[in-house]
């Protein structure tokens, strides 16, 4: 079993971390979603409501980041290194609005001046989902890595490639947090929810067709795959996936249903990540600038992955079980 | 000023502000969790009003501790990847992967059971909410395990072999199961328990003192009373384990902590001082206050067992002394005080002066378990001072050195991250301070 699985293991392994990384950006997306709403909220009671809204779940969500953190960490540790030393001042920033975003709920609760407090929640998921945005973005846009090390500096990931794909990442989570709160609200709150998914979906729409196209220009690779007929049908397959779901999330919308626009919500999310990191593959760090890391070069010793493997293979089926029980207890609307 | 502009002090400084900062908090979650599944567990059986009275109140503290546990939790994560990125990659192999474990089978066992013991009183049946109280509490303590686990493998690096720039492991048990792992792990984890029983004692003695929710916090007191004659013998045992089995696998580091210059010839005692003033020029100390023989003792059972002195180790490969030569003796002094403390209040409930009308007539064993509070936090932070100076100069101790473990990326960035995290913490910490002082003084809510 561990010979025939071996070659494959940065691959599979590749595979469990995009899942992480999905699970999260879904999740955590419409809680930051939702502190970014409150922002423009105005009444401090309904904002009360938007943090109750997220305040049984988002701890939970926020810890699928720790968990990428940790797996990618161990499974995959030069490019760990890579990416967060590069992108220090990102990295940084958001552990920083993670502080006043994470705090914030505990803390409102027992504040006589809570107006403080949902600035906090607020202030701090902005930040996190800006700094989030750019690090993407510094990362797709390509790290300067020589033998192994970033030689570039701590500001490259300022570009307008990476502030576009930032633009996109706040669109997305305000879609998320709005449709999400469509699921949980009623009344007032619930139609101007609608109102904010509706342009908050418009923009996400252009903004990341913007992201892919950018992206294939950029790189030559991607290029390649979308004009070669093998290639880009798998890719082409994913974008035709995501461009329906995202039809679906409008039409939705426009009839005013509560679920179904946070489920196409969802799927537009999955199709267009994947399409984008088929493009990609099989660099981890695209070369934007100097040589790209592949997924086997970035990747920990066999004995490493096969051994978080089977213990993976034992706890992902467990948490995703006590997660879903979590998540039900607290379903309905706030 | 040359010194603070390189990138490897402005890291240690940073990981050594987040970390002395973070682990304030995880102890109280620990050792709290597990007290609310004792009373939790004790209301289920004999549905007393008064265990559930208990609580309700200690959780609000308990809340409160977890949130500031977990914000400033994340950045120790993280800055392995941003500070120490060449130690990350070096080592990552088997240190990643335990703290991959620690998120997965700790970290999200706790977040996912925390919102449902938090918000579920009525969502769910109470024996489900004492199960979510159950996983929270297993969830932090194995989250203890496998974070000193790791931070044991940095201590005694077993179970692989370096292999072209990376540590490449061989036998991932033998990595987690490491020799310095049983010893991290217990004495730390019965410092969080020990710290516990202190903080609820400490304030159970301040209302005790003044009069206030009387059987209340009588009942909590003494419940924590009974934990601490086990907790506070257990932990002088541990203690004095660990420091046996440092001796053997970090000679370096005892040398270090003890000021011990030169190995003691076959047949003599090496002694132990007591307050001491290293040169490091001379290689001896300037002066020193000693005891004949009791390092022999100490470190190996026999009064004259030989105990490796700094000056068989090359001056670059020696640690630092001052501070964890006196931050052993703040720790070791602390957990001998706490245990007279937990005989002189066995001796004062023996002789029944620990009743409703009496007990606030105890006024000096009352400030004595109040000011017990900080000394235990003291002396966890004064430990970990020994731990980790004590293993420079090395992060992976014999096989990486800390000055080729950091980032080298421009200082600018660096300082500044250090000095917002000086601010923001200092910040979390004052306002965290206003509201237990605010839920502490206004007591449970006995309706």
């Amino acid at each position: 079993m561990t010979e025939t699985l071996s070659p494959y293991l940065p691959q599979i392994w590749l595979t469990i971390i995009g899942f992480f990384l999905l699970y999260y950006a879904v999740t955590d997306g419409y809680d930051l979603g939702v502190g970014i709403i409150s922002l423009w909220t105005r009444h401090e009671e309904d904002r009360g409501v938007l943090m109750n809204a997220v305040s049984p779940v988002w701890h939970g969500n926020q810890t699928w980041l720790v968990v990428l953190g940790g797996m990618l960490f161990g499974a995959f540790p030069p490019f760990y290194s890579i990416l967060l030393s590069s992108l220090y001042i990102p990295m940084v920033v958001m552990l920083f609005g993670f502080v006043f975003r994470g705090i914030a709920f505990e803390f409102r609760g027992h504040a006589r001046k809570k107006r403080l407090w949902s600035l906090s929640f607020g202030i701090g998921s902005l930040v996190v989902t800006l700094a989030q945005g750019f690090a993407l973005g510094g990362l797709l846009g390509g790290l300067d890595v020589r033998n192994g090390r970033f030689v570039g500096t701590p500001w490259d990931w300022v570009n307008p490639y990476a502030a576009l794909v930032a633009s996109g990442v706040l669109c997305g989570y305000v879609m998320l947090g709005a449709n999400y709160l469509i699921l949980k609200m009623e009344g007032d709150l619930q139609k101007r929810n609608f109102r904010n998914a509706i342009r908050a979906s418009l923009l996400t729409l252009l903004i990341s067709a913007g992201v892919h196209l950018w992206t294939a220009l950029r790189y030559s690779q991607v290029a390649r795959k979308w004009t070669h007929v093998h290639d880009s049908y798998a890719i082409a397959f994913f974008c035709v996936l995501a461009l329906v779901s995202f039809t679906l999330v409008f039409c939705s919308l426009a009839k005013r249903r509560e679920v179904a626009p946070l489920f196409w919500n969802v799927a537009v999310i999955i199709f267009s990540f994947t399409a984008l990191s088929a493009g990609l593959y099989p660099d981890m760090i695209p070369g934007g600038i100097a040589t790209p890391v592949t997924v086997r070069e970035a990747a920990a010793s066999a004995k490493t992955l096969i051994f978080m493997l089977g213990a993976t293979a034992v706890l992902l089926p467990v948490i995703l079980t006590y997660n879903t029980y979590a998540a039900l207890k607290f379903r309905g609307k706030v | 000023m040359q010194e603070l502009v390189n990138p490897v002090i402005l890291s240690r400084l940073q990981f050594a502000l987040t970390a002395m900062f973070h682990i304030l908090w995880p102890v109280l979650t620990v050792g709290l969790s597990l007290f609310l599944v004792f009373m939790e567990a004790l209301w289920l059986k004999t549905k007393h009003r008064h265990y559930y009275q208990q609580i309700r109140f200690w959780n609000r503290l308990f809340l409160i501790n977890v949130a500031v546990g977990v914000v400033t939790g994340i950045p120790m994560e993280f800055q392995f990847g941003t500070n120490w990125s060449v130690f990350s990659t070096f080592g990552g192999d088997v240190f990643g992967h335990m703290l991959g474990f620690e998120a997965t089978m700790a970290f999200m066992l706790e977040a996912s059971f925390l919102g449902v013991m938090a918000l579920g009183w009525n969502r769910v049946s109470p024996g489900l909410h004492f199960f979510a109280t159950c996983m929270v509490a297993l969830g932090a303590s194995l989250s203890a395990f496998w974070i000193l686990a790791a931070n044991s493998w940095m201590q005694t690096p077993t179970g692989g072999v370096f292999q072209g720039g990376r540590y490449v492991v061989s036998d991932n048990l033998a990595a987690i199961f490491n020799p310095d792992m049983p010893w991290g792990v217990s004495h730390m984890w019965v410092a969080c328990l020990e710290i516990t029983v202190f903080v609820v004692g400490g304030i159970s003695a301040w209302h005790l003192k003044k009069k206030q929710h009387v059987p209340f916090f009588l009942r909590s007191f003494k419940t924590v009373a009974v934990a601490a004659i086990v907790i506070t013998s257990l932990q002088i045992w541990l203690g004095d384990g660990s420091g046996l089995s440092i001796a053997k696998t970090q000679p370096s580091k005892v040398a270090g902590i003890e000021a011990h210059w030169k190995t003691n010839p076959p047949g003599e005692g090496a002694s132990w001082h007591i307050v001491a003033w290293p040169d490091i020029d001379k290689q001896d100390n300037a002066w020193d206050l000693s005891i004949p023989n009791l390092l022999s003792l100490l470190t190996t059972h026999s009064l004259t067992g030989q105990v490796p002195g700094l000056r068989d180790f090359p001056r670059e490969d020696q640690p630092p002394i001052v501070l964890p030569f006196y931050a052993f003796r703040i720790m070791v002094g602390i957990g001998f005080l706490l245990f007279f403390l937990m005989l002189w209040t066995l001796w004062t409930w023996r002789r029944g002066r620990l009743t409703a009308g009496e007990t606030w007539k105890q006024k000096n064993l009352l400030s004595a378990w109040m000011a017990a509070i900080p000394l235990s936090y003291l002396a966890m932070e004064a430990g970990w001072v020994v731990r980790e100076m004590g293993r420079q100069p090395w992060i992976i101790y014999g096989v990486l050195r800390t000055e080729h473990g950091a980032t080298n990326i421009a200082p600018g960035p660096m300082i500044a991250s250090l000095s917002v995290f000086a601010i923001v913490y200092l910040f979390l910490f004052l306002v965290t301070m206003v509201f237990c002082r605010r839920i502490i003084r206004q007591g449970p809510d006995l309706q």
